[in-house]
């Protein structure tokens, strides 16, 4: 048999396009070795290969039996020379778009009902911006007037170049610099507003940093950041650590009278760089 | 409910379509990155408690394992999931497979040099990616390609019956592309402090509820119908878990600045609004559990389907533990602490790789013609990730509830003030919890290499079964016009 009419015939057995057969056909002779000749000649029929008559099976159904779970001596092993492993072609089902039964005759199970999906993505964009608007914009924006205090600090250009390198080395994944006016945080400087320019951070793995300016001095905090006290240590140049200290030595939120720095003055370094 | 079908195309002969090549391609280099993420969690958990034995501190490494797992192994192997069952449920090709090919090779190009930069120091700081504007930007701009790709092949579809997964898909990808749109939000330069913090928060919650949760929720109702063949129990219940995790989106973020220079009122709103979160995620873990009504002997021999639908289960526990703590009372001791730490940790590598695993398993077979030579790893996985990730979740909650309590304890005791570091007995107590975590975090990286050699294994090694292969009604044309 040709190749063509090997093509036709397993096209029409199989009931698809003899585009789809032939591409199958060669995509399957490649995982297994055969020629796609050979393959078109078992799904037409007319090969050594035990093709079935096309049947309908659900996908629950092996159709290929694994090598390894194929009884060793099968009775009805013909005696001509072993025919080339190419599996039974299991029928196909059904060819999109499908409005069938299950072969299985059950009730179909994968079930829709009209409507159109992308309706859904304007729900979903406008249910989106509402929350963007609401949970982002809104809270971002000032909403106080000026008042006699802000948590805007006037940095130096070199804090400011500090604050850079603060977070470039994953300084604001450990330390907050935001003082709640919750009782948890009383002490630890002035309550930050929301016109912070500081790193505000969502973790406090080690201290709040908002006020570590009134607690530490430049020698102090240059010693914790290289590594005493549990801090990591972090392998920064001279510059930046210059500019990293310049940063926090300047961050001094505490309100005057009331603050921790007007109290206590220069603090310890005690478990100022520890986690927990 | 209707008696027909979708489009589902049940098993063919063998020789996969291109589509499928894609998404097996997807869940390939997913699977790829999640032990590089899990390498890197792991490295974390250990600088959190031994920061100083480290030479990186726990900040790059925990931007880096965000990165290998929300961006390389959640969002890779979930668009995988999607080439995967877009053309089986809409009869209509993929859009631009070469696209989607191109946006996998797109994104974990990035990815990996996204980890470069920040371990050589150039990061950004931002959480929880940690990259500077300049990778944030096309990073972000490979999360387009899924949003693509499915909103042009639904335009082209045949089926017109739609089944529930694909409103999950549909929301999910738009989400995601809007997500990555508003963290670039927080790279623009006139933006101050406090909303760069919020800008972060929305993309760290909004990923998991938008993209982890809803995605990987809609895609395990395909699974577990088509597997078990036997019909979702509610359309309606479905609904009202993709639109509660859709009004859930970020309040849980916004959450975590409780008492913080936000406005006052955002507090409350984000509370309330927050409930959405675990009505979302038990609406869809109820809706799995009343259609497994009499089939749950079934999952025994269905690995992937119960990794699912202990991925649902988990995902109501952690969407309930972050509502807990979206209320100021207990948002006064739990925020800022290790306790969003285990949310977040819990959302992403218990339930982000559960649900993803509750499709891979079960699609790899009919993708590739080949099947997992034995269940027994993958139960592995499913029963190291659980005690793994539960512990760590455990662990690093307890220490966040410590040390909240230990700065509520420390302030009223003035040990607090010249330390900021809260009452030391706490804080020591705490140190331990880390250790533990630690300790369970080996257990879940375990987990993960048992899901890469499940995934791997299969692919390279597996026992041949039938494959389904996509067959049209008409020879489609393969130009995508």
């Amino acid at each position: 048999m040709t190749q063509m009419s090997d093509l036709s015939a397993a096209a029409d057995a199989l009931g698809v396009p003899e585009s789809i057969v032939q591409r199958s056909a060669a995509a399957r002779a490649a995982e297994t070795g055969m020629t796609v000749d050979e393959v078109l000649a078992a799904w037409a029929g007319g090969g050594a290969a035990p093709v079935s008559a096309p049947t309908p099976a659900p996908a629950a159904e092996p159709a290929i039996a694994a090598p390894e779970e194929e009884p060793a001596g099968e009775p009805e092993a013909p005696t001509a020379p072993a025919p080339p492993a190419v599996p039974s072609v299991p029928a196909p089902v059904a060819a999109a778009p499908i409005i069938a039964a299950a072969p299985s005759g059950k009730p179909p199970v994968l079930v829709g009902k009209e409507d159109h999906p992308l309706a859904v993505l304007v729900g979903a964009v406008g249910l989106f911006v509402a929350v963007f608007l609401v949970g982002l914009v809104g809270p971002a924006l000032p909403f106080d007037e000026p008042g006699a205090r802000s948590s805007d600090l006037p940095y130096s250009e070199l804090a400011l170049e500090g604050q850079d390198v603060y977070l470039t080395a994953g300084c604001g994944s450990c330390h907050t610099q935001m003082v709640r006016p919750i009782v948890a945080d009383v002490g630890l400087g002035g309550v930050t507003l929301n016109d912070s320019n500081q790193v505000l951070g969502t973790r406090r793995f080690g201290p709040d940093l908002s006020d570590v300016g009134s607690r530490l001095s430049g020698s102090q905090i240059e010693t914790i950041v290289a590594g005493v006290g549990g801090h990591p240590a972090l392998s920064l140049s001279s510059t930046d650590l210059e500019a990293l200290v310049a940063y926090l030595v300047e961050s001094k939120t505490a309100v005057p009278g009331e603050g921790p720095g007007e109290d206590s003055g220069a603090g310890t370094e005690e478990g100022a760089g520890t986690t927990g | 409910m209707t008696a027909t079908q979708t489009a589902d195309i049940r098993a063919l002969f063998g020789a996969g379509a291109d589509e499928d090549r894609v998404a097996t391609a997807h869940f390939l280099a997913g699977s790829l990155f999640l032990a590089l993420a899990g390498v890197l969690q792991l490295l974390a958990l250990f600088a959190l408690r031994f920061g100083n034995l480290f030479p990186i501190s726990f900040g790059r490494l925990e931007s880096m394992a965000n990165l290998a797992m929300m961006l390389g192994f959640l969002v890779i192997s979930l668009t995988g999931g999607i080439y995967y069952v877009l053309p089986r449920l809409t009869g209509a090709r993929l859009w631009r497979k070469e696209l989607a090919l191109i946006g996998l090779i797109l994104t974990s190009t990035l990815v990996l040099l996204d980890l470069l930069a920040v371990v050589l120091g150039f990061g950004g700081g931002r959480q929880p990616l940690g990259l500077p504007w300049w990778l944030d930007l096309p990073t972000m701009g490979t999360l387009l390609i899924p949003a693509a790709v499915t909103i042009m092949t639904l335009r082209r579809r045949e089926e017109k019956r739609s089944f529930v997964t694909l409103w999950f898909v549909v929301g999910g990808v738009v989400w995601l592309a809007l997500l990555g749109a508003v963290y670039l939000v927080g790279d623009l330069p006139f933006v101050n402090s406090l909303a760069h913090v919020y800008s972060d928060l929305f993309f760290s919650a909004g990923f998991v509820t938008l993209w982890v949760f809803t995605v990987g929720s809609g895609l395990f109702y395909y699974t577990l119908v088509k597997e078990l063949d036997i019909p979702l129990a509610s359309r309606q219940l479905a609904a009202v878990g993709f639109w509660s995790l859709g009004f859930a989106a970020a309040w849980w973020g916004t959450a975590q600045l409780v008492f913080g220079p936000g406005p006052g009122w955002l507090d409350g709103v984000a509370a309330a609004l927050g409930l959405a979160f675990p009505i979302g995620a038990l609406a869809n873990a109820a809706n799995a559990s009343v259609t497994l009504q009499g089939h749950w002997e079934d999952l025994g021999e269905r690995p992937g389907v119960l990794s699912g639908v202990i991925g649902l289960y988990f995902g109501v526990i952690v969407a309930v533990l972050a509502s807990f703590a979206s209320f100021p009372s207990i948002g006064s001791v739990a925020a800022l602490t290790g306790y969003w730490e285990a949310i977040e940790y819990a959302a992403l590598f218990g339930v982000g790789v559960l649900l993803t695993a509750g499709l891979t398993f079960e699609a790899l077979p009919r993708l590739s013609g080949l099947d997992m030579r034995s269940p027994d790893r993958p139960r592995s996985f499913i029963r190291l990730t659980v005690i793994g990730v539960g512990g760590v979740a455990i662990s690093l909650i307890a220490a966040g509830l410590l040390s909240g309590y230990s700065w509520v304890a420390g302030s009223n005791s003035a040990a607090y003030l010249d330390t900021g570091e809260g009452w030391a007995a706490g804080a020591g107590a705490a140190e331990v919890l880390l250790l533990f975590a630690f300790g369970f975090g080996i257990v879940a990286f375990l987990g993960q290499i048992a899901y890469v050699s499940t995934i791997v294994g299969t692919l390279f090694g597996g026992r041949p079964v039938p494959q389904e292969v996509l067959v049209y009604g008409q020879d489609v044309d393969d130009t995508n016009e």
